[in-house]
């Protein structure tokens, strides 16, 4: 315990800590406190008094919307109609979708590092714990091929831990349907919500991720504010040929999964780290085209610093659209 | 294929270890549980097929090397059969008869190598697998080549060392020289099997002679036959003579070509070179085995003399002979000058008239001037090649001063005598240049059977008469007479003019003696120049010799003489190999003769005999020339007692191929001179054990870098990755 109190102190003076030290802290909501602070400490703001995620925008004007509120100075700007949104008019409720099929159980060959799903959990949770600061409800639905968790977004006391309780408790197992998923959340959320998905699309094959890029853009067109974080393990960057004999013997980690591959892994390295990458700008482009915020990490990187970019990008944001 | 070590073959099964390390290394394989399998198959798909290939290659080649080096060890090998006789491999004495005639000059095919290298390499391959305490010579098929290796030799690097230093001869083949040749040596061989091999092409031409071994009970002959079937087109024939109806510089150049194959040669290109350059080109069909002639016509810029012609056709695998070579001559248009010392009016009584009249007789190309003793500018002698004083009394003294001037500095001089002469004037006034003082005139005697018939066509004279002493033909004025020629022989010789007896000098010589022993025509040299004189006259007042038919020859090649011209029969054509007389002028002190190949031979001649006053002492000195090894234009110089080098032009001459070399005909199977014992079956030819442990061994090399490269290429690519 003194090892983790004295990691809290340090995130508050501005250290990030990285994913193996804050398995090591006891709670999760210690860890997300944790996150937070520092990703906060970064930016220079105070959590606790008064600085919020703030999802106000605007949206583009469809058949049926009030005239009155729409942004005449945009219009004149950018030539677009755009209606103007109203942050006091917009409860924000937040769904947390965290991929928990057996893919995000990989954890590298590097011991320091962390499974993608704890790694997403850390992430879930700091956002929830955020949230909860700000008063906005925060919901969980943890997925595989079908909805294996889901706790809808409240206020009330207790819900906290309660998100946070469930998010400690995912294992990895099962095949993934992200697409799936969405549609589950598109039919919850009634009105304009967040929705941040956390996936490693590792099992989501070209037609599945046609799937889910239609799913994304749909959810984007009726106006709900999405964002992807893509995790990966380094390993699934590159290749850990250190850690790696002459001749190794792939197998996959889904149940089920048949696939095996003997092979020289330095034979690979080169067109691996290509595939990867091909992956990443894949969903980059989609996520792009969808106007889907995408974020990539891997587990090695603290995960207060990929809070910060994310809350700095949408504070950023949202100086642009006032 | 055989082995030595066959039971080193087991280790063959060495070649499944790569492959059991390949399977033993999978199974050793440590499992990876990955969740970017999907990645990872993408992955592998891009480079499967190259990995999969320099895999296999990889597996390849160590199998091919786990396999070769047993392999190695069993030390495999083949036998073959042998180009060599059986009887090569025992112990004897042997001649190795080496076919260097000019035929095997030709290409074995286009771009290749003459066919005489592979007859040169098969005599090598020949000596190399006699058996080592053989004793072997080396001689030449070439006529008249000499035997490189004489004796037979039991040291064999001596005879590859002479066999290497053997080059290919123009001359042609004579077997039965060289035949006889090996069997006089093989006198001396130290062991019992006594055999000659015969490297040739078998060409028919050069086996004229050669009778079978079996007739002969010499040694036994074996042929190794390096020749195969060829097709040639050769120049054969090549003659010039003049073309009057071209003018009087104009030749015509007649070329024979002859066909050796079984297609007509249709358009076949002929050039003509006169000096060395291209004048006409022309075209001729030529039958299958057939001959056709094509004719220039060409007229000459340079003037008289003689010109080196050449007729090329388009060249063949055998390009000796696709060209030949010949002398044109064409008149020099030798001036003449007759001074007349007896003149007549009626003409036929005129001390010149024979002699004009057989100067100008016969196209001998002779401008003549005649003129009285009075009449005769001195400075004028130098514009005649040979000056005729024709019973002149007395030469006045500048005449006579002329006449020696004209003489050293290189002029001719012919002198005859009769009634008008004064002897003491001549003495007196040109001591100089005459080969003896003139002495008394003598009237012959009765001699011989006066009751004789008379021979035929001879005038009858009943005055006494002397007759010429049988000819002595060593003398160049005298070469193209017959030995026993009635045309001076029949002439008689009523009066004649004795002459002084003087010491023997060098450079005179009597040519022509009466039977009385009396000189009848006296040469000599003085200085540069040449002087003929004859004792009687050229008219009819003392001999009948001028209506003689000798008269006529011997007045046209006394003034060739004089000038210094090239005889009429002068040959300037050889075959290879033939011998060529090269003349002296009376300065020349040694001469050179420069081949087509520019090679130069200096040639000294024998010294002239201190004393006597034999003819053979006088004769015209020579010296002859025999290496005449390759075909085309000889220039002759001729080094001068003053010491200065002159061209002979006139002493050029062409050497050309045998036509027979150009034949290509094989020798008639019953011809040959084993063909006894080939009817019999011959001997079969040995068997020789071929090694393959070296190419295997090359083979593992190449085999082991080519994995090192490939292991080494992985090992980068790897790094860069």
């Amino acid at each position: 315990m003194s090892d983790a109190t004295s990691t809290v102190s340090e995130s508050r003076a501005g250290v990030l800590l990285d994913p193996h030290d804050l398995a090591r802290l006891a709670t999760m909501s210690l860890r997300a406190r944790v996150i937070v602070e520092g990703a906060f400490a970064g930016m220079h703001h105070n959590p606790h008094t008064g600085t919020s995620i703030e999802f106000a925008e605007h949206k583009e004007y469809a058949p049926g919307d009030d005239l009155r509120h729409m942004d005449w100075k945009a219009v004149a700007r950018v030539e677009r109609y755009y209606i103007k949104r109203f942050e006091d008019e917009t409860e924000m409720r937040t769904f947390l979708l965290v991929d928990a099929s057996a893919s995000m159980g990989y954890r590298g060959s590097n011991e320091k590092s962390v499974s993608k799903l704890a790694y997403a959990s850390y992430l879930a949770a700091a956002l929830g714990y955020l949230l909860a600061q700000q008063g906005d409800p925060a919901g969980l639905l943890a997925f595989d091929e079908r909805t294996r968790q889901y706790l809808p977004p409240r206020t009330r006391g207790g819900h906290l831990h309660e998100l946070l309780v469930a998010l400690d408790g995912l294992y990895a197992a099962g095949r993934t349907q992200p697409g799936r998923a969405l549609a589950h959340v598109g039919e919850l959320a009634d009105r304009r919500s967040v929705i941040v998905l956390f996936t490693d699309l590792l099992d989501a094959p070209d037609a599945g991720g046609d799937e889910l890029a239609n799913r994304l853009r749909q959810l984007r067109a009726r106006g709900h504010d999405v964002t992807l974080f893509h995790l990966l393990d380094p390993d699934e960057v590159e290749l850990p040929l250190d850690d790696l004999e002459d001749l190794t013997e792939f197998e996959g980690v889904e149940p089920d999964d048949g696939r095996r591959l003997l092979v020289d892994p330095r034979d690979l390295a080169a067109s691996f780290a290509r595939e990867s990458l091909a992956l990443r700008e894949r969903w980059r482009k989609r996520c792009l085209e969808a106007r889907v915020e995408y974020r990539f990490a891997t587990t090695s990187t603290p995960p207060s610093e990929v809070l910060r970019a994310f809350l700095f990008n949408r504070e950023r944001e949202r100086g642009r659209r006032s | 294929m055989h082995f030595l070590a066959p039971s080193l073959l087991l280790g063959l099964a060495a070649a499944v270890a790569p492959w059991f390390i390949h399977r033993i290394g999978k199974r050793r394989a440590r499992p990876r549980a990955f969740a970017a399998m999907e990645l990872l198959l993408r992955a592998e798909r891009e480079v499967s097929a190259r990995r999969r290939l320099r895999e296999l290659l990889l597996l390849a080649l160590r199998t091919l090397v786990a396999a070769a080096l047993p392999l190695i060890f069993a030390r495999p090998f083949t036998e073959v059969r042998s180009d060599l006789p059986a009887t090569a491999g025992r112990t004897q004495s042997a001649v190795v008869v080496l076919d260097d005639s000019a035929s095997l000059r030709r290409l074995e095919h286009a771009g290749g190598d003459p066919v005489f290298t592979k007859a040169r390499g098969r005599a090598r391959s020949l000596v190399e697998h006699l058996a080592p305490d053989s004793d072997v010579a080396l001689v030449l098929a070439s006529e008249g080549t000499a035997a490189p290796v004489a004796e037979p030799a039991s040291d064999h690097a001596r005879v590859l060392a002479a066999l290497d230093g053997v080059t290919c001869s123009a001359r042609r083949a004579d077997f039965a020289a060289a035949l006889r040749r090996a069997s006089q040596i093989l006198t001396a061989g130290a062991h019992g099997e006594r055999v000659v091999y015969v490297v040739t092409d078998l060409q028919a031409t050069g086996w004229d002679g050669v009778t079978s071994e079996g007739d002969t009970g010499g040694p036994a002959i074996v042929l190794l036959d390096v020749g195969s079937p060829w097709e040639n087109r050769a120049v054969v024939g090549l003659e010039a003579e003049p073309a009057p109806e071209q003018g009087a510089e104009g030749v015509a150049v007649v070329a024979e070509v002859a066909n050796f194959s079984d297609a007509p040669a249709t358009k076949l290109g002929l050039t003509l070179r006169l000096d060395g350059a291209d004048v006409a080109r022309g075209f001729v069909d030529v039958p299958a085995h057939g001959r056709a002639k094509k004719r220039f016509l060409h007229t000459l810029a340079g003037g008289g003399g003689a010109h080196d012609a050449e007729v090329e056709i388009d060249h063949d695998l055998f390009t000796l002979d696709d060209r030949r070579r010949a002398r044109v001559e064409v008149s020099r248009g030798l001036r003449v000058l007759i001074v007349d010392g007896d003149p007549r009016t009626v003409r036929t009584e005129d001390e010149a008239f024979f002699l004009e009249a057989a100067l100008r007789a016969g196209g001998g190309g002779f401008s003549i001037t005649s003129a009285l003793p009075d009449e005769v500018a001195p400075a004028s002698l130098t514009d005649y090649g040979a000056v005729f004083l024709a019973n002149v009394a007395r030469p006045s003294p500048e005449l006579a001063q002329a006449l020696v001037r004209y003489v050293e500095n290189g002029g001719g001089v012919f002198i005859s005598v009769g009634d008008r002469v004064d002897a003491d004037a001549w003495n007196s006034r040109l001591a100089a240049i005459l080969p003896q003082p003139l002495g008394l005139k003598r009237t012959a005697s009765a001699s011989g059977d006066p009751t004789a018939p008379p021979a035929e066509g001879e005038t009858v004279d009943t005055r006494p008469a002397e007759r010429l002493a049988p000819l002595d033909r060593r003398h160049p004025l005298l070469a193209s007479f017959p030995a026993k020629s009635d045309g001076l022989a029949s002439a008689r010789f009523s009066e004649f003019m004795l002459l002084a007896p003087v010491p023997d000098a060098p450079g005179r010589s009597v040519v022509l003696r009466f039977e009385s022993g009396a000189p009848a025509l006296v040469a000599s040299e003085v200085g540069r120049g040449r002087v003929l004189l004859l004792t009687t006259t050229v008219d009819r007042e003392w001999t009948d010799l001028p209506i003689r038919p000798g008269f006529l020859p011997l007045v046209q090649e006394s003034a060739r003489y004089l000038a210094g011209a090239p005889g009429s029969e002068s040959v300037a054509s050889l075959t290879v190999g033939q011998r060529r007389e090269i003349g002296l002028g009376g300065d020349d002190r040694r001469v050179e003769v420069v081949g087509p190949n520019g090679q130069s031979t200096w040639l000294t001649p024998e010294p002239r005999p201190s004393e006597g006053r034999s003819p053979e002492a006088h004769a015209r000195r020579a010296v002859a020339f025999d290496r005449t090894d390759e075909p085309g234009l000889y220039r002759v110089r001729a080094s001068r007692a003053d010491g200065t080098v002159e061209e002979r032009p006139e002493e050029r001459f062409v050497v050309d191929l045998d036509p027979g070399e150009s034949d290509p005909a094989p020798l008639p199977a019953d011809r040959r001179p084993d063909h006894a014992r080939a009817a019999a079956g011959g001997d079969a030819a040995p068997k020789s054990r071929l090694e393959l442990w070296h190419a295997l061994g090359a083979v593992v090399l190449v085999a082991v870098l080519l994995e090192s490269l490939l292991t080494l290429r992985l090992r980068r690519g790897r790094v860069k990755a």
